[in-house]
Parts: structure tokens; C-alpha cells; sequence
């Protein structure tokens, strides 16, 4: 299962496709089985010049009740940093930031691979 | 303190405008990311984890009260209210958006400051001692030849195109506290026979994929050819520095491959085909600069009795005065170091209101001067001693007086994982654990001096390579683990870590720093530090006591 990701262009905000626009909670993201359609998101996400900077996709993974981003940097992206936990997306508090704080799983993000592949 | 000129300040008012119409082209979609992409970075514009990150050029570590408090206030307005002192002396703001970026470049420019020279291939913000003009033990001023540099290097149209980006560091005194052996280009000035002023030239120096310490070039080169033969320098390295592969593409690698002594020859014949009065500023032009810096104290006594009374009636600031506070050279005053490592909290960061405290202290008690230090912490350079118990209590009650320069508390940690992207682990949570387990003033004193430095990734932003513990974040199969090197110093004797064993998980690493600090507690012969034990020592004790339970 995957998800699409990028910087949001105007305030580098990390957010995550949902049928054709962007949303900032991962909670809300579009989750991917195909290839075809991940695939298909992504090339639409690229033309998307002035909304979004560099997607990028993400495996994610069952965590308990909710999906999580397979690595822990798109983890920490998901929620903020760990030295300001009232930083970022995790001051939002409740049942699905704290599935990803308590996530584990881990793996190298494979989209950010591709992009360092792609320099 | 140096002040910009008119031109100075319409280049960079016009800097500013100019990236505002580039934002604006950006995000009307005139031009793509590719496009776009260096020409922010040429403005200090990184795309982070959570945001854009700008960081803030701070020209040899220099501030006023007016440019601090200009920091504070875009902190606060564009920022959630905190920014990070670097390793290289800048401050990165790590909550940036790329609408606000012009009206920040704008207010910087309001107080001449800017953010070019942080990123991109080019010379880089320029480093010297913060000591510099208060220190008994150096022979001149290196803010006088730093800012000759900043000037000619600023937008050097022939080296903003380097294989790589390029650093110098610049200290004039006895004790390098600039870290000068670990950069592109050292500067050590040095006293001739003749009794003239000249610098040793250090180059190749690097942290890292592949460190390197620097290597001299030239024992002595006559202070007023400095920058014809900087130009040399970089003209070698700009003509054969590699542009095809990245990780070789730093001068190290270059001085390296062909061997210090046939870059210095190859350095030298390229200085003899110019003229060096074509660049080498006139002596008045130095006189003029050299006169921005002169400092004005009153005629004070040696000893102060207010301050000989409140050490003896109070240990925390007696302690105080034993970690942060220095000997200047004008009798009456010193150095006070503000410390930015509260065990517990971030190394580096400051809020926008102790920024505005600093400030103030500076404007009342320390000449309107403040410095940076690439250990992370601020300097308020010229504190009369009768006054220091005054700035030590307003220090202190803002959390800014931890008494721990030096110990095994004062960490140098990079953002890391927490905010950047190239980070492959995160650097502040271990240092947090680690200083939490020293936060007792009187058990890191005891362990005397220890430098940790910690980075993130392999760039060594956090100087990993010369702590006397080194650690390294990296990824293993997406998880955090931490590489330890013991024995590393940055210093005049300046040496790479040497590895203890396999990489650590993140939850182990403070514990096996106090395994290690317990060895050398075992082991310290009288007056050795950490780092002379583990010379003396060697590895063996400090692997057994971290992997006995691995056995």
C-alpha cells in the first residue's frame, strides 16, 4: 500500500494527495493498492508546479487501527519534530497522531531514494 | 563592529528586491523548481522536512544589539519563535515560508544582514575566533582580514561556481577556537622574523564523507598578499577541483590526490603569473576596515572587589565564573559565554525572547557586541568584571547561564532528523538523553572537559569526526543507529575520532557514554582529560565497558 507526498510550493507545509488535491493530515491521504493508479497520481501530482514540490511516493503499513508510513522519516514528516512535540501536524493531538507516534515498522523511504536518484 | 557602506546597502536592499520578484515568478509558475531552485538556495532558502528553512548569514560570528533583536523579531513574526545557531555560526530558521522569504530578506537588509553565502557551490560565510579584540593572546584582529574576505568574496563572480561549496576560517590567536584545521582554507596568522604579520596557510581540511585535516601550504605569507593568494588558491581548485562525481568534488579530496606539496607548487606558480596590487587591498583601505573594529573600554583594575565578594558568597556563581567567564585583554573586563546547552533542551536553539535579553545585556554591558561560537553557544565579548554578577543573574533567569562550557553538557548536536531532509537520524533527542544524565553541575564538572558532537548524517554538520565522542547518526534498514568515535579534537592538535565498534541503537548511546566517561573516571591520571586518557588508553577499555553485554 502506498501514498503520495510532496512539499506544499508556497510554505513547504508536507502534504499528502486525496483524489486530485492536497491535504496536510496523513489521516486524510488517498491510499494506493495498484501500481497503475500510484503511478498515475504521481504524474498528475508532477504537473501540479505551482501547488507542490517534488512528490513523491511512500510505502506505508498497518499500524494497529490506522496506516502509517513505512520510514521513520515520513513519520516524523507526518507529525513534527520530536524535540517540539506542540511543532507541526502532531499538535493536533488525538486517536490517529498518536497511532503514528507509537508506529514502528521501518524501512528506508523509498520515494526519497528516487529522488536522490533522479539528482 | 564593521558598518556597510552605501554600497553595501543598495546591493543588498537590491538582493532583497530581486528575490521577491523571483518568489513571485516561482509561484505564478514562470519558472519551474529546477529553475527556481538555485537561485533560493543562493538566498539561504532550504526545503526542509516540515517547511522551508532560512539560514541567516552571520558574518564571523558577529552581532549587535540591533541585528540580535532584528533576529528575535523575525523569530517571532515568521518563525514559531525560536531559531538554531549553527556549527558554522549562523542561525537557521526552521519554520519558513517561501511567501514570507522577501519581507525577511527585507528586514535583514534594514540591519545589514543578508543570507547569501550559506549555500550553493561558492565561498561560504567566512569564520574567525569570537575571542577576536578581546583576547590577550592574539597578535591582531582576524575581523579585520575576515571581513577583507567577506567583501572580496561576496558574489566573487569567478568562484560562485565552484566544483563545491568552500569555507574559510580565520583565527589569530594562540588557541585555535575556530576549528580552522577542519576547513577548506586555514588561516593561522603568525609573527615573522622580521616581525611582520603573515598568515600559515592551511588547505584541505573537511569533515564528512572523507575527512580530512588541512594540511599547510605556506609557512608564511605576508599579511597584505592575502587575497591574491586566496585568489590562487581557489583558481587551482576552481580549474581542477572535480565536477563529476559529488562526493570528490571538495578541495580535500583535490589536495589529497596530488599531494600537499604539489598544490602548494601549483599555487604558487599560479600567484606568481598575476599581480598581486591588482587585488590586494591598498593599506588604507585595510586602515579602514581594521578602524570599524576599533573598541573603545575605561581605565578599570585588574581585580574586581564586587565580583571577589560575590564568588566567595555564592558557589553556583563562582562555578559560573570557572565554565564561562574569560581573562580579556584590558584589565577590568572579560568574556562571559552564554550558554545555549540547558541539559534537556535543544543544543543551539534560542527563543526570540532570550535573543532580546542577550541583546540587551549587549547594548548595557558589553559594548553592543555579541558573538557566536561554532560550539553553538553566544559570547558577550567585553563585560566589565564589576558588572558580570549583574549579567550573570539576568543570564540566569532566563536559562541562558548553565555553567558547563566545554563539559560533557555543552553538545554540539545538527538538527538532524527532527527538520532536515538529508538527515538519517535524528541528533537532538541524543543529545537530550545524554546531557539529562549530566545535568548535576557537580558530577560534569568532575568529569572535566568532554566535547560530544553529534551529527545527523555523514555531512558531519555536527562536527562528529573531532568530538572527543563522536557520534554519527545512520540508518540501518530505516532505523536509527549511532556510529561512536572516541578521541577526536578540533583544536591546534586538531585529529579524527577513531571508531569504538558496531553502530549503537538510539536507546543505548547515553548509557554507553557513561560506561565510557566511568572507564575514564577509572583510568584518568592527574590533569588528563577524556580525550588524553583515550590517547593514553587506546579503545580497549572503553569497547569492553559499551559491548561487555554484547559478549
Amino acid at each position: 500500500m502506498r501514498a503520495l507526498t510532496a512539499n506544499r510550493l508556497d510554505d513547504g507545509e508536507a502534504v499528502f494527495w486525496k483524489q486530485g488535491r492536497w491535504v496536510v493530515r496523513f489521516a486524510d491521504a488517498e491510499l494506493f493498492e495498484g501500481k497503475d493508479e500510484a503511478e498515475t497520481a504521481e504524474a498528475a501530482a508532477k504537473s501540479q508546479q505551482t501547488i507542490v514540490v517534488d512528490p513523491y511516493l511512500i510505502d506505508v503499513i498497518p499500524a494497529g487501527d490506522v496506516w502509517a508510513p513505512l520510514s521513520y522519516r515520513e513519520r516524523v514528516r507526518c507529525l513534527g519534530p520530536t524535540n517540539h512535540p506542540m511543532h507541526g501536524k502532531q499538535a493536533e493531538g488525538g486517536h490517529d497522531i498518536d497511532a503514528l507516534v507509537h508506529a514502528e515498522g521501518a524501512a528506508r523511504s523509498t520515494g526519497r531514494v528516487n529522488l536522490i536518484k533522479r539528482k | 563592529m564593521y558598518r556597510y557602506d552605501t554600497i553595501d546597502k543598495e546591493f543588498v536592499a537590491d538582493r532583497a528586491a530581486e528575490f521577491r520578484e523571483q518568489v513571485q515568478r516561482r509561484l505564478a509558475g514562470e519558472i519551474t523548481e529546477d529553475q527556481f531552485k538555485p537561485i533560493r538556495l543562493m538566498n539561504g532558502l532550504y526545503l526542509q522536512l516540515h517547511a522551508y528553512m532560512l539560514r541567516i548569514a552571520i558574518p564571523y560570528g558577529a552581532l549587535t544589539s540591533t541585528k540580535l533583536r532584528k533576529l528575535a523579531y523575525i523569530a517571532k513574526t515568521y518563525d514559531k519563535g525560536y531559531g538554531h545557531f549553527t556549527t558554522r555560526t549562523n542561525l537557521q530558521l526552521h519554520w519558513i515560508k517561501l511567501k514570507d522569504a522577501p519581507e525577511i530578506l527585507d528586514h535583514l537588509a534594514e540591519v545589514e544582514m543578508h543570507a547569501m553565502q550559506t549555500s550553493g557551490n561558492c565561498i561560504r560565510n567566512v569564520t574567525a575566533d569570537p575571542y577576536a579584540g578581546a583576547t590577550a593572546d592574539e597578535l591582531d584582529d582576524p575581523r579585520v582580514w575576515a571581513e577583507t574576505i567577506r567583501q572580496w568574496s561576496t558574489l566573487h563572480p569567478e568562484f560562485s561556481f565552484l566544483p563545491r561549496k568552500f569555507k574559510i576560517a580565520v583565527t589569530a590567536a594562540a588557541k585555535d577556537r575556530t576549528a580552522t584545521k577542519i576547513y577548506d582554507i586555514g588561516l593561522h596568522l603568525r609573527r615573522g622574523r622580521s616581525g611582520e604579520l603573515g598568515f600559515e596557510v592551511l588547505v584541505g581540511g573537511g569533515l564528512g564523507r572523507t575527512p580530512h585535516i588541512g594540511s599547510t601550504i605556506r609557512e608564511f605569507l605576508p599579511t597584505r598578499h592575502l587575497l591574491s593568494y586566496m585568489e590562487a588558491i581557489l583558481r587551482v581548485y576552481n580549474r581542477h577541483g572535480r565536477r563529476d562525481n559529488i562526493f570528490k568534488a571538495r578541495i580535500k579530496i583535490l589536495v589529497a590526490s596530488l599531494g600537499a606539496e604539489e598544490f602548494a607548487r601549483q599555487v604558487e606558480e599560479e600567484w606568481a603569473k598575476g599581480d598581486p596590487s591588482r587585488i590586494d587591498l591598498p593599506d588604507t583601505e585595510l586602515a579602514r576596515i581594521r578602524g570599524a573594529f576599533a573598541q573603545t573600554y575605561e581605565t578599570l583594575p585588574a581585580r574586581s572587589e564586587a565580583l571577589e565578594a560575590a564568588k566567595a558568597a555564592n558557589p553556583a556563581f563562582a562555578r559560573f565564573l570557572r565554565r564561562n567567564v574569560h581573562p580579556h585583554k584590558q584589565p577590568g573586563y572579560a568574556l562571559v559565554d552564554v550558554s545555549l546547552k540547558v541539559p534537556g533542551q535543544t543544543p543551539g536553539d534560542m527563543t526570540s525572547e532570550q535573543m532580546e535579553l542577550v541583546a540587551s545585556l549587549a547594548e548595557r554591558y558589553s559594548l553592543d557586541e555579541v558573538r557566536v561560537t561554532y560550539q553553538q553557544n553566544l559570547l558577550l565579548p567585553h563585560v566589565k568584571l564589576d558588572e558580570v554578577e549583574t549579567v550573570w543573574r539576568e543570564l540566569d533567569a532566563a536559562g541562558l547561564a548553565t555553567p558547563n562550557i566545554d563539559l560533557i553538557t555543552d553538545i554540539i548536536a545538527c538538527p538532524g532528523l527532527d527538520y532536515c531532509a538529508l538527515a538519517n537520524a535524528r541528533a537532538i533527542p541524543i543529545a537530550q538523553h545524554i546531557a539529562e544524565r549530566f545535568a548535576e553541575p557537580e558530577r560534569a564538572e568532575a568529569v572535566g572537559e568532554l566535547n560530544i558532537k553529534i551529527s545527523g548524517c555523514i555531512n558531519a554538520c555536527g562536527h562528529h569526526h573531532v568530538g572527543h565522542i563522536g557520534i554519527l547518526g545512520v540508518d540501518k534498514k530505516g532505523e536509527e543507529f549511532y556510529q561512536v568515535t572516541l578521541g577526536g579534537t578540533a583544536d591546534d592538535n586538531a585529529a579524527l575520532g577513531a571508531m569504538l565498534g558496531p553502530a549503537l541503537p538510539a536507546a543505548k548511546v547515553a548509557e554507553a557514554v557513561e560506561q565510557m566517561v566511568e572507564v575514564y573516571l577509572r583510568e584518568r591520571r592527574d590533569g588528563e582529560r577524556f580525550v588524553d586518557t583515550f590517547r593514553r588508553t587506546g579503545v580497549a577499555p572503553f569497547k569492553e565497558a559499551v559491548y561487555a553485554d554484547a559478549h
